[in-house]
């Protein structure tokens, strides 16, 4: 009888033992892919002895690994777009998108492969199999002036452009952090109320203020609303319905042409005009300019933000139109809009990604490409006349350079953070753009006096490197 | 000459485990395992527990092997995993050889233990009264009792006497348990009304301790050995719901009970917090696959605490699925014969004794391996002889020698015809 009852026992271990075999079999093969694949898995990371490089535009190193330690020389200057990876904490940035470029051939299921691995480790080698280098666009001098400037402030962040191409020459974030003590700072960079984790070139989405009457320009002269002969009358406020609008930058401007309200940056003519081009015409022009849908780049970033179109009314539609009310921008496709202009109306693909290079040999070339053609040469021409009378005689004229033609756009929005963010948004050599800049300095005050001179000093440091 | 072959058969499956094990042991890396002469005097200890054995009497040779081939195994991947641990688990194996082979002599007159049985119960809330007093709380659970040095778990002893009491016990009253009609309140609670003081007082108290690896261990030993004694059923399974009570009231009041089962229903909902120790082991398993790494060739060393709660990830890693199925065979055939020496007992207490002494050790395995691959939520108990811990390996070798004193058979020397012609 017992000993039935022992036999029993056996049996129910024997049960135990193969529901253990039977789970193990489904952890290990069946869900084993997709838990190995899950984004946290250090094992991703661990590749790194092999891992490829990042490589500025001049093949200045912008990630390696040596002795199995991830460097980036360049530090926080490029932290949020080069991103880190760490066993810990996974990937971001470049070292993120670009992962499956980066990481050595997979040689799991390849059993040849694998004997070639042992072989290679039991000889105290790595096998020759690397991970392909990732050249990027950026040119670590335009970068260097970028940051330099840019980490004077406590938030700020920048992006510069060759509009000819859409290549990202320079992109910061302030502040930023070092991704060569990534592991042993992300709890307290993860808790930081400043963010440094969040690139604020692509990431940051802010009220695009005046810079945003680069659009309103070139979409009521395209839409014909107004003409470059179309004259206004600022007296410093406007009323729609029950709502007083008042300018923020200039003064009331006085009876002004299109050209001079935009280089005074009347914000009560550009309500006038927006509110002239209607909600229909608007909302269609921002679909044309592609603010709204997803931004394709080959990094995340964020497109523009408004309210839908049902529910806006015209005191909101008047102050969209010079870049206030709901509508928020990132300084990237600001950026893109300035290249429009810069670009005759059409606004190039930004890429920062140039090619992939695997063991020596190109493997992969980003083609440069267009994302719209929202406005005709000629309308591009004459926004690029107002943003040069910015410069030359308007808001902008800390952004003037001795003997080059500085086409820009002021920007000074106010936000319920504190004092308003500062902006500027520009490109030259005027007749033949070579470098677009977008600067944003989170609640620094004016545009002319904070964010212009920033976009000089790196528009002149590009122009001197970046050559027709 | 007859005398020479019969003690060389007997050795033969320690020998074999030896050579096993040294082949094991080579692979772990230069300089982990310290002193060479230290696994020398392993080696020795090993040969010398089965060699001193009366010769009157055949056991099964199997059982220690097994032990010595489980504990090399384990202490060639505590080796791989941390060389500073191995070298403790080292003196711990030392420390477990020389004590298997002193109670040696004790373990053959097993049955004496019968007599004290409520001494192993007084000796149990001992040990459960030191920890509470001088215990050290350890992730949220109070485990151990430091002395100087020496970390010292004491619920792996309490688990071999709580087995001790019940064997003994349950065989005085296992007839009359068994007899019991079910609806008959006073029948049941007069036999069963100790039975439950000795198992009430350990669950509660490893309730308060906040060991519920523990708990699960005791009760699933309890359940079996009261179904082996009385074939009841009906008592077994109240005593099972009891418990899920139990934990499912542990569950709400414990916040580290509870990080534990949400942990179990989704390791990666907060794979960097909560759920890293789980989701790293996860990640370890899906490394594996069916052939593993290879062994030193992965990276369980992303699982915190790998060598004690989860060793079983790291084997199941670098020797793939294949090495997990050689695994759990070699615990099912201990069990196994851990069983069978129970079952070829003569008396009742004997076989309860066996029987319950396997099904420990069998329930210790199923409750580890399920928790680290994700069955059920992780309570932190060892594998036996294979994790890292001097109180498991102390009390497993502890388990196997009294298991193989007990499968002594008597043997009637063959005489050689020299001697027989008288």
């Amino acid at each position: 009888m017992t000993n039935r009852a022992i036999s029993r026992l056996g049996t129910l271990f024997a049960l135990l033992f193969l529901i253990l075999a039977g789970r193990q079999t489904w952890v290990m093969l069946v869900a084993g892919p997709s838990i190995a694949a899950k984004p946290y898995n250090p094992r991703h990371a661990l590749l790194d002895a092999r891992r490829g490089r990042i490589l500025a535009s001049d093949g200045t190193v912008l990630a390696q690994t040596v002795d199995g330690v991830r460097e980036y020389p360049l530090g926080p200057s490029l932290a949020q777009t080069v991103g880190y990876v760490s066993t810990r904490y996974g990937e971001s940035g470049i070292e993120d998108a670009y992962d499956r470029a980066l990481t050595p051939p997979d040689t799991t299921g390849d059993p040849l492969a694998q004997l070639d691995e042992i072989v290679a480790a039991l000889r105290g080698k790595r096998s020759d199999a690397a991970g392909a280098d990732v050249v990027t666009t950026i040119v670590p001098a335009i970068q260097r002036t970028l940051y330099t400037e840019l980490a004077r402030h406590a938030r700020a962040a920048g992006v510069a452009l060759d509009p000819r191409t859409g290549a990202v020459l320079a992109i910061a974030s302030v502040p930023s952090f070092d991704p060569n003590a990534f592991d042993r700072e992300f709890p307290k960079l993860q808790s930081d109320p400043q963010s440094p984790l969040i690139d604020r070139a692509t990431d940051g989405l802010y009220p695009p203020g005046s810079t945003f009457k680069i659009f309103t320009a070139g979409s009521a002269l395209e839409s014909g609303t107004v003409t470059m002969h179309t004259r206004f009358q600022d007296p410093g406020y406007v009323r729609i319905g029950n709502f007083t609008l008042h300018d923020n930058e200039g003064e009331a401007t006085g009876n002004q042409d299109i050209t001079g309200a935009f280089a005074l940056s009347s914000n009560v003519d550009f309500a006038h005009i927006t509110l002239a081009m209607g909600t229909a015409t608007f909302y269609a022009y921002l679909a044309k300019w592609g603010i709204g849908a997803p931004l394709d780049f080959q990094l995340p970033a964020a497109s523009g933000r408004f309210p839908p179109q049902d529910s806006i009314v015209p005191g909101e539609l008047a102050q969209m139109g010079f870049g206030q009310g709901a509508l928020l921008m990132s300084p990237l496709q600001m950026a893109l809009i300035a290249a429009t202009v810069a670009n005759g109306g059409t606004m190039p693909r930004p890429y920062i990604v140039r090619q992939i290079v695997r063991g020596g040999v190109p493997a992969s070339v980003t083609p440069t490409g267009s994302l719209a053609s929202p406005i005709s040469a000629d309308t591009a021409a004459d926004v690029k006349k107002m943003m040069l009378a910015v410069v030359q005689r308007g808001t902008g004229t800390a952004a003037q350079i001795p003997g080059v033609a500085v086409a820009g756009k002021t920007g000074t929005a106010t936000n319920p953070h504190g004092a308003a963010h500062a902006w500027f948004v520009c490109f030259a050599p005027a007749d033949h753009p070579r470098v677009v800049v977008a600067v944003v300095v989170e609640n620094a005050g004016y545009g002319g006096t904070v964010a212009a001179p920033i976009a000089r000093d790196v528009l002149r440091t590009a122009l001197s490197v970046v050559k027709d | 000459m007859d005398a020479v072959v019969r003690y060389g058969r007997r050795l033969l499956p320690m020998v074999l485990a030896l050579a096993v094990s040294a082949l094991l042991l080579a692979y772990a890396p230069a300089k982990s395992l310290g002193a060479p002469w230290l696994l020398g005097l392993l080696g020795a200890l090993a040969l010398a527990w089965v060699a001193w054995q009366p010769a009157t009497t055949e056991r099964d040779n199997l059982l220690p092997a097994l032990a010595v081939v489980l504990s090399a195994l384990g202490l060639t991947l505590v080796a791989r995993l941390s060389p500073d641990l191995a070298r403790k688990q080292m003196l711990w194996l030392v420390v477990s050889l020389v004590l298997a082979i002193a109670a040696g002599p004790f373990f053959t007159h097993f049955r004496r233990f019968a007599a004290t049985k409520y001494l192993w119960v007084v000796a149990s809330l001992v040990l459960f009264a030191l920890l509470l007093i001088f215990g050290q709380q350890v992730n949220g659970a109070r485990l151990w009792i430091k002395l100087g040095p020496v970390q010292y778990e004491p619920v792996e002893l309490i688990k071999l006497f709580i087995v001790f009491f019940l064997a003994a016990y349950l065989a005085e009253t296992a007839d009359v348990i068994a007899a019991a009609r079910p609806w008959s309140v006073r029948a049941n609670l007069k036999y069963l009304g100790p039975l439950f003081i000795g198992w009430g007082a350990s669950m509660a108290i490893l309730v308060l301790q906040r060991d519920l690896g523990m708990a699960a261990l005791l009760l699933s030993t309890f359940a079996a050995l009261l179904y082996v004694a009385t074939r009841r059923l009906d008592i077994v399974i109240a005593g099972i719901a009891v418990f899920a009570l139990a934990a499912f009231w542990a569950m709400h009041h414990f916040p580290y009970v509870q990080t534990r089962v949400a942990v179990w229903t989704d390791p990666f909902s907060d794979p960097l917090g909560a759920g890293y120790q789980s989701s790293q082991a996860y990640y370890a398993l899906a490394a594996g696959g069916a052939f593993g790494t290879g062994f030193g060739l992965g990276h369980p060393t992303f699982i915190p605490d790998v060598a004690t709660d989860y060793i079983y990830a790291a084997f199941s890693e670098e020797f793939g699925l294949i090495g997990a199925f050689v695994l759990i065979g070699l615990f099912a055939v201990l069990v196994k014969r851990l069983l069978a020496v129970g079952s070829d007992q003569p008396d009742l207490y004997a076989k309860l004794l066996g029987a319950g002494l396997a099904a420990t050790l069998g329930f210790q395995v199923f409750i580890i391996i399920g928790g680290v691959i994700g069955l059920f939520p992780l309570t932190g108990i060892t594998l036996p002889f294979l994790s890292y811990g001097g109180s498991s390996l102390v009390a497993n070798f502890l388990l196997v020698a009294l298991m193989w004193a007990m499968s002594a058979r008597v043997c009637v020397p063959t005489r050689s015809p020299s001697s027989s012609s008288r």
